[in-house]
This record gives C-alpha cells, sequence and structure tokens, in this order.
C-alpha cells in the first residue's frame, strides 16, 4: 500500500519541523464494494460455502448473505480498498460466482 | 434409490462409492463437456466482467485474469479426467460404481463439476424455471442438460457436506 508523506510543519522553533504521515491513500478514497448476482445453476450450500473460505464469514452470515443473492438478485458481500476488491473477486471467479465490484456511492 | 456417498478412506484418499450408472456415465461426459469452454456462451459466464460497466477496467482485467483463470480450471478437468480412468464396477454394491482419488483433489473435482454444470446450462440457455422443473422430457437435449445439472449439483453438494476442504490453497 503507497503511504504519502504531510508537507513539513513548521513548528516555530528554530531548525524544528515536524513531518507527519498522512492516512494511507486507500483509506481516504470511497472504498469499492464487492457484489455477487444470483445465477440459476449455482447450489445456496456451495455459494455459503464459498462466502466462508472466500471471506472467513461464519456460517450463518454466509447464508445470510446466500439468502440475499438468492431472493434479491445480488448482495453486497464486501466493501473496502480497491486491491482488496479485485483480490476478492478474483477469487469468487476462482469460484465460478458472478462477481463484480463498484465503487461506494457514499 | 441413491446410496451414494463420499467419505474418507484414509488421511490421503477420498472415496465416492455407489455412483449410480446413469451418474457414472454423466461423470464419463465431464471432460468432453469441460472442452466447450471456450465457446462464447460459456466463455462470458466463466469469465464474467468485473465491473458492470467500466470497459477499462474490464478490458484490462480480461488480459490480466482470464489466461490464469483458464490455466485454473483447465488443471482441474485434466485432474478430475485422470482420476475418472480408475472409475471401476463397485462389486459389493449392485450395478453401481466407485472411484477412489487423493484427497487434495477435492477442489479440481469441485471446480470441473461446477463447471459443467455452468457450461451446459450457458449452451442449453437454462434458467430459473427450467432448473426448477421436475419433469424431464428425453427427447428435450434441454431437459437432459437440465438432468445432469441437477444430478451433478447432488454429487457437488454432497462434497460440500464432506466440508470441500483438501487443504490445498484456495482456487487463486
Amino acid at each position: 500500500m503507497v503511504r504519502s508523506m504531510a508537507p513539513p510543519i513548521e513548528t516555530g522553533q528554530p531548525g524544528v519541523i515536524v513531518v507527519g504521515e498522512t492516512r494511507a491513500k486507500d483509506e481516504l478514497a470511497l472504498p469499492w464494494n464487492v457484489i455477487v448476482h444470483n445465477d440459476p445453476i449455482n447450489l445456496m450450500s456451495y455459494v455459503t460455502m464459498v462466502f466462508m473460505r472466500v471471506f472467513g464469514y461464519p456460517r450463518a452470515r454466509a447464508e445470510t448473505l446466500m439468502l440475499e443473492v438468492h431472493h434479491k438478485g445480488r448482495s453486497l458481500v464486501w466493501s473496502g480498498g480497491r486491491e482488496h476488491a479485485e483480490l476478492y473477486v478474483q477469487q469468487l471467479h476462482g469460484y465460478q460466482l458472478l462477481a463484480t465490484m463498484e465503487k461506494s456511492a457514499a | 434409490m441413491i446410496d451414494l456417498s463420499i467419505q474418507q478412506l484414509d488421511e490421503k484418499r477420498i472415496l465416492i462409492s455407489g455412483i449410480p450408472p446413469v451418474l457414472a456415465a454423466m461423470l464419463r461426459e465431464i471432460p468432453e463437456i469441460l472442452e466447450l469452454r471456450d465457446s462464447t456462451e460459456a466463455r462470458a459466464r466463466l469469465y464474467p466482467n468485473p465491473t458492470a460497466g467500466d470497459d477499462k477496467i474490464n478490458r484490462e482485467w480480461h488480459q490480466m485474469m482470464q489466461p490464469e483463470l483458464r490455466h485454473l480450471f483447465v488443471s482441474a478437468g485434466e485432474t478430475v479426467g485422470r482420476d475418472l480412468t480408475a472409475m471401476t464396477a463397485d462389486k459389493e454394491a449392485g450395478e453401481s460404481w466407485q472411484v477412489a482419488f487423493p484427497i487434495e483433489h477435492v477442489s479440481a473435482w469441485m471446480s470441473a463439476i461446477n463447471q459443467t454444470r455452468l457450461i451446459l446450462g450457458e449452451i442449453h440457455k437454462i434458467d430459473e424455471e427450467g432448473m426448477n422443473r421436475t419433469d424431464f422430457n428425453p427427447r428435450s437435449a434441454k431437459d437432459m442438460a437440465a438432468l445432469r445439472i441437477h444430478m451433478l449439483g447432488y454429487l457437488l453438494h454432497q462434497f460440500v457436506e464432506l466440508g470441500g476442504d483438501d487443504g490445498s490453497e484456495d482456487h487463486i
């Protein structure tokens, strides 16, 4: 993760400046959402297992998200930095789930 | 009645036993069906876009990720194809079949079975309604594809119940 340095801050004391580290760019940017979409073929039990394996979610949470995918057609399954979102979408595609990522609107 | 079961034989091997002849025939078809993975329909499903509408990200993604994903899928199919050559008649269980394979192949089996189901679904354009049907016309290729998807789904579900964990790395 790339971190940027803040400009030096004058302290008023001769020869003393403070160089602060800004928050990571990822923390400042809007998060990316990972969305899983419903498809007619994938098994509900399989999708639940994938959510548990990829995200480390407990079974109850994985099942809740799976049911949201099933009933609503899509579910926001994870939100965070872009690099992680890309990794998760890559893993979900590896398990043959229909997954996309999108920049959070808020 | 299906007496299909998947069990861990020992620390190193998995055994699928009680495979009915019709499912055994479907399993033997897996390598051939997987050869259709590069058809237009199957490609769109197996290698979906990572965004709903960002052409630049989608293009770059396919350039970078698709070869790796394809390699993963092909490798899983080849592993299962090799394992299936060892499928034998189960002499103790009537007309059923059995196959044993290394436990580290479990992920490959799950991947290949699901790839097969998805490819059949895309090629025969099977939707939610088609999947919910319970009557299958043996003269309809689409209905027979749906039946294959269900039967392979039953086997996949058994793998999920087993834990689906072969101790290997995740898919990617």
